[in-house]
């Protein structure tokens, strides 16, 4: 039937919504003994939603489909919905569970809603249930073609590969680097519950990277080749760092970078450019660590000896599960937060992982709330690194700043945050911005 | 399919020297009906002292040291040391003749011929000159540590400055491209290489226990970038590795043959078993006979997601594939704990090192399972003696290759497993 000889409207397009709606209209005259089960694998964090895992969760799917006359569909959003016929429960519920051990580093698989409801699979007995089926089917079919709609509109965006990577390259001459550097403060609480910049950190904000130098490629889509491209971004950072105009040096910079760039003239030249004046603090990361274990030792001594700090970055719950942290024997450990820290079972796994280390040489990162930081003081760490910090430096700031009465607490937390550009022109007194005053009597 | 070449200097795959000394102060009570040659191999002219001359002068021996009257040492310099028992002289003697003709063009030999010197090689009775040959495996030792140590700080120099001056045009993503590129013409079976891996038990011949396939990076190199140094970049080296994994993924799919019978073993990436290939590939060993799939992974690689890790592992699991970590040496173990990632075996890569401080190391070893350890990079029985005293039973390297397969010439054994 050619839909447009009704009314003008538009050619349907299938979409795996469209034939769910179609199936589920089909099962709506023979409901008995059909049973359905929505995966919310939407749900997911970005990293697990991965096309390649869900590829897989949906496979683990075909038994049943042959078993239990059954259907399955790959909704666009990455959901995963099965409808069959007199299927037992204890072959669904087998299957469902090994897909929550695939999934089983997702929060998804472990916590429940505030209601207790299972997130991460919803069944449906479609012989009770079918309205509420039915009806969700129809509303998949309005988001899908939402979202369809809205990555029609989208810029189209590349992934990375070798043959863009050349050009990726070429266009960082012409990027402006200092524009997309960051800073973050590190702080320290000592016992008199004050709190000291001990260092700033220093990188690049991969999302204003990504807009200035590639806004067609997402250079974030191959591991390999964007770890090829950080090391060339690597040396236009330091380079960088050596012009910024600090009215004030911090007490210490902190870097990420390869530990192939520790081996080029340009770190020999930033670190002869801040002897004497600052710190120096290395971030490694555990992939660049593992291409060449031995190298990581020989560098993280080699920096030790010019009295430099190194610091074994990205840790996190999953990663301390699979490694003993102390053994890489660097200055500091950073540890993302995230709040399923505050569960009695992950706090005690992360205090078996950390003890070794020492809490006074663990910094906890990523800290966008005081529970963050309090849950840190609590276990014994000293070191704190996040926007709620950032704030807190903003705000302590303004307090003694002359100009802020003309600035919001957002502006002067921006303005921190960047080391060129118009927000830090617009800041009334650079001297405050890079002072970075003490923080007292923190709670 | 294959890792990154070592970034530093290439370790030296051995050091007889000490083993050699050892051996011959065990002898020390047992040096009657015992003598020795020393072959001098160090003598002969640069190209006759190729590692495959090497190889096949050292397996000359191979027969006698099978049946127990032989011991081989092949030392640093190259040069051949020897100890057999009295009673295989004859085929000793037999042995060096050989040797001798195999070299008879090379100055060594000839000058020899011509002063009736014994130059190519010397004799020892231990019974009556152990203390001279003791001397000799001493002095060779201290030689041999300060040679290593003078290379290892030549090493770290080279390291300091690697960055500044690469070897061979760098290796860059316009080249990586092209690779990639004519990888999709490239006959890959012409670089694919299978090596086994071995249960040697006691002294009964090693039997096969599952065959690595893997691509000849070597021969690869030769084929599409014979000039450029892939060390320069190992992270394009990492992507090109992921491009191969597809193609040869794709190849054993299209394989007619009875290469995906029996048990195996291939080197993946962890994003390739993710990975739609990887789907095709099982559905095709699904429909075969699918023995033993053992899948080696890196251990960057596994660090680089270990959330990807995870879910490939416990897919890989699920489907019935073994996983194993490939290429660890002894001081990287702690850091890659095969009990707490869940893979089923770990590759240790020989080195003679390893019998340094043995009851440390083999404390270390039975924790981590000797069972589920393959000793790899066998390139001589040391390592198999090695092993056996610890209580390893899996086997891979050359040496193995070529007891498995009696005469190595005829094999294809320039290339080595990626790890």
């Amino acid at each position: 039937m050619n839909a447009s000889a009704f009314g003008g409207r538009q050619q349907e397009v299938v979409t795996p919504e469209s034939l769910l709606y179609d199936a589920a209209e089909r099962v709506g005259r023979i409901r008995e003994g059909r049973v359905a089960l929505h995966l919310h694998l939407s749900r997911l964090l970005p990293a697990n939603r991965e096309e390649g895992r869900i590829r897989i969760a949906f496979r683990m799917f075909e038994s049943m489909v042959d078993a239990y006359r059954g259907q399955m569909f790959l909704m666009t959003n990455s959901d995963i919905i099965l409808i069959c016929k007199d299927a037992r429960f204890a072959d669904l519920d087998a299957i469902v569970y090994k897909l929550r051990a695939l999934f089983s580093t997702d929060p998804l698989t472990y916590a429940e809603s505030p209601d207790g409801q299972d997130r991460f699979v919803s069944y449906y007995d479609l012989e009770a249930d079918y309205d509420s089926f039915f009806s969700l089917c129809g509303q998949m079919v309005v988001d899908a073609k939402k979202s369809v709609a809205d990555q029609r509109t989208a810029p189209q965006i590349q992934p990375l590969d070798a043959k863009n990577l050349t050009r990726v390259l070429e266009r960082i001459g012409a990027t402006d680097i200092a524009g997309v550097v960051r800073r973050q403060a590190c702080i320290r609480i000592n016992e008199n519950m004050h709190a000291e910049v001990a260092f700033q950190e220093f990188f690049m904000s991969i999302m204003d990277l990504q807009k200035a130098l590639a806004p067609d490629v997402n250079i974030l889509s191959n591991r390999w080749l964007f770890q090829h491209l950080s090391q060339v971004l690597d040396l236009r950072v330091l380079s960088v760092l050596q012009d910024v105009g600090f009215r004030k040096m911090p007490a210490a910079f902190s870097v990420n970078l390869n530990m192939a760039t520790v081996q080029t003239p340009v770190f020999q030249q930033f670190e002869a450019s801040i002897r004497g004046r600052a710190g120096l603090v290395v971030e490694f990361q555990l992939l660049d660590i593992f291409n060449d274990l031995d190298g990581f030792f020989r560098t993280r001594d080699l920096l030790r000896s010019r009295g430099h700090r190194s610091v074994l970055d990205g840790m996190s719950p999953v990663t301390l599960q699979f490694m003993d942290a102390e053994l890489y024997d660097t200055d500091y450990v950073k540890v993302s937060w995230s709040n399923d820290m505050l569960d009695d079972i992950k706090t005690a796994e992360l205090l078996a992982a950390l003890g070794p280390v020492g809490f006074d040489r663990v910094i906890l990162s990523r800290c966008d709330s005081e529970t963050s930081v309090s849950w840190g003081l609590a276990q014994g760490i000293r070191m704190f690194q996040g926007r709620f910090l950032d704030s807190m430096i903003a705000a302590v700031t303004m307090a003694q700043c002359g100009k802020s009465s003309a600035c919001t607490l957002q502006q002067c937390t921006h303005r921190h945050a960047v080391i060129n550009g118009r927000p830090r022109a617009e800041c009334g007194d650079n001297d405050m911005l890079d002072l970075f005053p003490v923080l007292k009597a923190l709670r | 399919m294959m890792n990154a070449p070592p970034s530093g200097g290439i370790p030296r795959p051995n050091s007889q020297e000490s083993l050699l000394l050892d051996y011959v102060h065990r002898l020390e009570r047992h040096r009657h009906d015992r003598r020795a040659v020393h072959v001098h191999l160090s003598g002969l002219a640069a190209q006759n002292r190729r590692e495959h001359h090497t190889r096949i002068a050292g397996n000359t021996f191979e027969q006698l040291v099978k049946l127990m009257q032989a011991q081989v040492f092949t030392l640093a310099n190259s040069d051949l040391m020897v100890i057999y028992k009295a009673q295989a002289q004859d085929e000793i003697e037999a042995s060096v003749v050989k040797l001798r003709f195999l070299f008879s063009d090379d100055p060594l030999v000839m000058e020899e011929q011509r002063t009736r010197q014994p130059l190519f090689c010397t004799w020892y009775s231990l019974d009556r000159e152990y203390d001279m040959l003791l001397a000799l495996a001493q002095k060779m030792v201290q030689e041999e540590n300060a040679k290593r140590h003078a290379a290892s700080e030549k090493s770290a120099q080279e390291a300091k400055f690697q960055a500044n001056k690469p070897k061979g045009s760098p290796f860059t993503p316009e080249l990586l491209h092209r690779v990639e590129s004519s990888l999709g013409q490239a006959d890959l079976a012409n670089l694919m290489r299978r090596q086994a891996v071995c249960a040697v038990v006691g002294k009964s011949p090693p039997a096969p226990v599952f065959h690595e396939l893997f691509i000849s990076i070597a021969d690869l190199r030769q084929t599409l970038f014979p000039s450029v140094n892939v060390n320069s970049s190992p992270w394009l080296f990492q992507q090109l590795t992921e491009t191969l994994d597809r193609r040869v993924l794709s190849m054993l799919n299209k394989h007619d043959d009875r290469t995906l019978e029996g048990d195996i073993s291939i080197n993946l990436n962890v994003s390739t078993i993710l990975s739609p290939e990887f789907l095709v590939f099982d559905d095709n060993v699904k429909a075969g006979m699918r023995g033993t799939i053992v899948l080696e992974l890196q251990k960057v690689d596994i660090f680089a997601d270990l959330g990807g890790y995870l879910f490939a592992r416990d897919f890989a699991h699920d489907r019935g594939y073994r996983i194993c970590i490939d290429g660890l040496t002894y001081s990287q173990l702690p850091f890659v704990d095969r009990e707490r990632l869940g893979a089923d075996l770990i590759k240790l890569v020989w080195d003679p090192s390893l019998t340094e401080e043995k009851d440390k190391k083999t404390e270390a070893l039975r924790r981590i399972g000797v069972t589920r350890i393959i000793l790899c990079r066998c390139d001589n029985q040391a390592g198999i003696e090695y092993g056996h005293s610890v209580g390893i039973t899996l086997f891979q390297g050359r040496h193995i290759e070529s007891m498995v397969q009696g005469d190595p010439r005829k094999r294809g054994l320039r290339a080595r497993p990626r790890a």
